[in-house]
């Protein structure tokens, strides 16, 4: 029996059940307990797991997530939330230069067991320094892992597999998806990491994203439908790890790709796709692959200046068009 | 003001052209109308005109390079400039092309400069060709189904940028079975013309013992890459069939050796093929399905009836053939006919033939009767409904009146567009030609 419940639910029953299942498990962050949330992803949470395990901190992202990092190392499995991804920067040496390389440089004595979570991407009119993307910067370090969840069912599930993860997990959601519904199963489940999914099937040409853009991949997909162009639109659920193997299966069906990331261009998620789906395709593509980007420059804060920055459905109904020689 | 001058179009296809000759230098004075250039575009070699008087101040490109319409090739200073002073001014010229016994060592490391590159061009837009400029451009997967599919790339017509060949065109030569027909090309392809006949040395030549054949790959000139293209879309795409006849033509050449004794001292030769000419133009009134085309939803009859002469060319004009068309031969005596047929077959071997000259033939005629050639099929020369492919006229022991005597006899085969014509009417065509030509005094009234 499924329910349809909002994102920013599925977020907090993810975070409940794996507390009420593991004891070691707890949520800290700004304003996560009295307030339920900056977003209200927390609601009820400090009522039924108290001020110990849902745990209010100072605006200060460099001190809590270095509080996260020390307790994972001692056994814990904190989630930390960051109200935004774009203040985790001042946190860098930590999420950065700590967690993801602790196993490592301990000899395997430590390892760092830790979610981080929080919005990611354009929340709307932000500003430049509020509206940070930050898939491609971090997925550049290794020893991590990296989720951004589509809708709410893989919220719940991705995060739950998160929270079970022996490696510090960057989970990315977006603000802009918190209050979407979808339909969730009621019994237990989990989404497992590194396992893409098709969310339109297709034959004329493959679109890779994640998260919010993959909304934009589906309007452009309806579009190009009605043009004859047949796109397979696949979420890859996780950066790392990525499931290469689900991208070439269907490039080598349609012999087209475009890559849909809302990073900057330089150095991005979807530079790192391209070049493997171009190594690994060679001799299945009939065209280089099309990537589409935020544009190279900061975000706007005018509205019509930040939708057209930002990966849209024009954009990518171009790409598409290029990249199968239909432009 | 300088004047540019850049590739034109010489034709309504043509995407690019090639210097073959300058036939100008920097410094030469030059008047308008003056042929400065011979280009080569997909159809023929032309002159290239200048529309002004002046001085060529600077050749931007040279000879043997192949540029897209609307590429600077030369600039021109008007009769109040300084050549020099333009010259200097100009862009630079693009760099020769390597030779092809250069070593790669020597070739440049990066595209010579484009001097087009100011001009804004489309994203997907490959840049200007220079150097190498016959590389075959195809993306990999269009590669692999060619090589898995056994397809010649070398005869596709890329249509992605620059030319590419992509997956969609090899699929469609896949799907219109152009490469099992591309095999038969080179068998059939010979069609030709020369309007002499050939003297046939009494011995062919051999070679030493032990010396072998110079294996290699020969560049496609823009003239073989079009015969190769629309030979295999005819081959391909129209229901081809064949019906042969035999000529009593001993009435025609008796008529053309009186004809030719008469009129020797005026300068005229009339040649079996001109009489065919004019046979095949009258049989067409009676006929008018062999003056169509094929029109996908309709079979368009033609008003006018335009006959085409397949002509070889020389190698040193690049070989191959093209097709000289004589316009209205229906309504043309045998003198005028003989005259442009000779006239157009001489250009086309030695400076080409316009656009003009080669456009709208309906019927098409090849005759290789002066190599010796007893029968042949040809090619149906699109968008005509049928070609004539004439042997030559052979001495034989025939049957005359229930007597066996010497006799001259000569083959037709007509290749036929079955869509249009069905063989009942292609013989009833051959009946009425068959008339014209076994009573030939017809052909002169």
């Amino acid at each position: 029996m499924a329910r349809i419940i909002e994102f920013r639910d599925a977020l907090r029953e993810a975070m409940s059940e794996e507390m009420r299942r593991d004891p070691r498990v707890f949520l800290m962050g700004e304003e996560v307990a009295e307030y339920d949330g900056a977003y209200k992803v927390s609601r009820g949470m400090l009522d039924e797991f108290g001020p110990r395990r849902v745990i209010d901190t100072p605006i200060s992202e460099t001190a809590f997530a270095g509080l996260g990092i020390g307790a994972a190392m001692m056994g814990l499995r904190p989630v930390i939330e960051f109200m935004s991804w774009s203040f985790s920067l001042v946190a860098a040496d930590q999420i950065l230069n700590n967690a993801p390389k602790m196993l490592y440089m301990s000899g395997g004595q430590f390892g760092c067991p830790i979610v981080f979570r929080g919005n990611d991407g354009a929340g709307g009119q932000l500003g430049s320094t509020h509206s940070w993307c930050v898939e491609s910067l971090y997925a550049n370090v290794p020893g991590l892992k990296m989720a951004i969840p589509f809708d709410a069912y893989d919220a719940k599930g991705l995060l739950k597999t998160a929270i079970r993860d022996d490696s510090p997990v960057f989970f990315l959601e977006s603000e802009r998806l918190l209050s979407v519904k979808g339909e969730v199963p009621e019994e237990e489940f989990v989404v497992a990491f590194g396992e893409a999914l098709v969310r339109r099937p297709g034959t004329g040409c493959t679109v890779v994203s994640f998260g919010r853009p993959l909304y934009f991949c589906l309007e452009a997909a309806t579009i190009l439908a009605e043009e004859g162009i047949d796109c397979e639109v696949i979420d890859g659920r996780t950066i790392r790890p990525l499931d290469l193997a689900a991208i070439v299966r269907s490039v080598r069906k349609t012999n087209y790709c475009v890559v849909v990331d809302q990073s900057w261009p330089f150095a991005s998620v979807g530079a790192e796709i391209a070049a493997q789906v171009h190594k690994a395709c060679f001799d299945d593509l009939d065209n280089h692959v099309v990537r589409v980007h935020s544009d190279d420059v900061p975000a706007p804060y005018s509205y019509d200046l930040e939708q057209q920055m930002l990966p849209n459905t024009r954009k990518i109904c171009e790409a598409v068009r290029s990249v199968t020689y239909n432009a | 003001m300088s004047i540019e001058i850049t590739m034109p179009r010489l034709s309504d296809t043509m995407e690019t052209g090639s210097i073959l000759k300058w036939n100008v230098g920097e410094g030469d004075s030059v008047s308008a109308g003056d042929a400065v250039a011979d280009i080569e575009t997909d159809k023929a070699t032309m002159e290239m005109q200048v529309y002004d008087d002046g001085t060529i101040a600077r050749i931007l490109v040279p000879e043997g390079q192949t540029v897209e319409v609307g590429t600077p090739i030369a600039v021109l200073a008007e009769k109040d400039e300084d050549p020099q002073e333009i010259a200097a001014a100009s862009a630079p010229p693009l760099e020769p092309a390597p030779a092809a016994q250069e070593a790669p060592a020597a070739a440049p490391a990066v595209p010579a400069p484009d001097p087009t590159a100011s001009a804004p061009t489309p994203a997907t837009a490959a840049p200007v060709p220079a150097a190498g400029a016959e590389r075959l451009r195809i993306s990999p997967v269009a590669r692999r189904l060619a090589d898995e599919h056994g397809i010649d790339v070398s005869l596709l017509q890329g249509s992605g940028p620059g030319g590419r060949i992509i997956k969609r065109d090899v699929m469609g030569a896949l799907e219109a079975g152009r490469e099992t027909a591309a095999a038969l090309v080179p068998s059939a392809a010979a069609v030709a013309v020369p309007t002499t006949p050939v003297e046939l040395s009494p011995a062919a030549a051999v070679p030493p013992a032990g010396v072998r054949l110079e294996p290699g790959l020969v560049p496609l000139s823009n003239a073989r890459q079009t015969i190769a293209r629309r030979l295999v879309e005819s081959k391909t795409t129209i229901p081809h069939y064949q019906v042969t006849v035999t000529f009593n033509v001993d009435p025609l050449l008796d008529l053309r050796r009186v004809l030719n004794e008469q009129l020797a001292a005026q300068g005229v030769k009339l040649s079996l093929n001109d009489f065919l000419i004019r046979g095949c133009a009258l049989a067409i009134h009676q006929h008018p399905e062999f003056n169509a085309s094929w029109a996908g939803e309709s079979i368009e009859i033609h008003g006018e009836v335009n006959i085409g002469i397949a002509v070889a060319l020389p190698p040193e004009r690049g070989g191959g053939l093209v097709v000289a068309t004589i316009r209205q031969a229906d309504r043309r005596g045998l003198r005028e006919i003989s005259a442009e047929a000779k006239h157009l077959a001489e250009k086309a071997r030695t400076r080409g033939l316009t656009i003009d000259e080669m456009a709208g033939s309906t019927f098409t005629i090849s005759n290789l009767g002066m190599f010796g050639v007893d029968h042949f099929t040809a090619i149906i020369n699109p968008p005509n409904s049928a070609i004539l492919a004439v042997g030559t006229a052979q001495e034989l022991a025939v049957v005359r009146d229930g007597q066996i005597v010497i006799g001259h006899e000569m083959s037709a085969t007509l290749s036929l567009d079955h869509r249009i014509i069905d063989g009942a009417t292609a013989a009833q065509f051959l009946v009425s030609l068959r008339q014209l030509v076994e009573s030939p005094a017809t052909l002169l009234v």
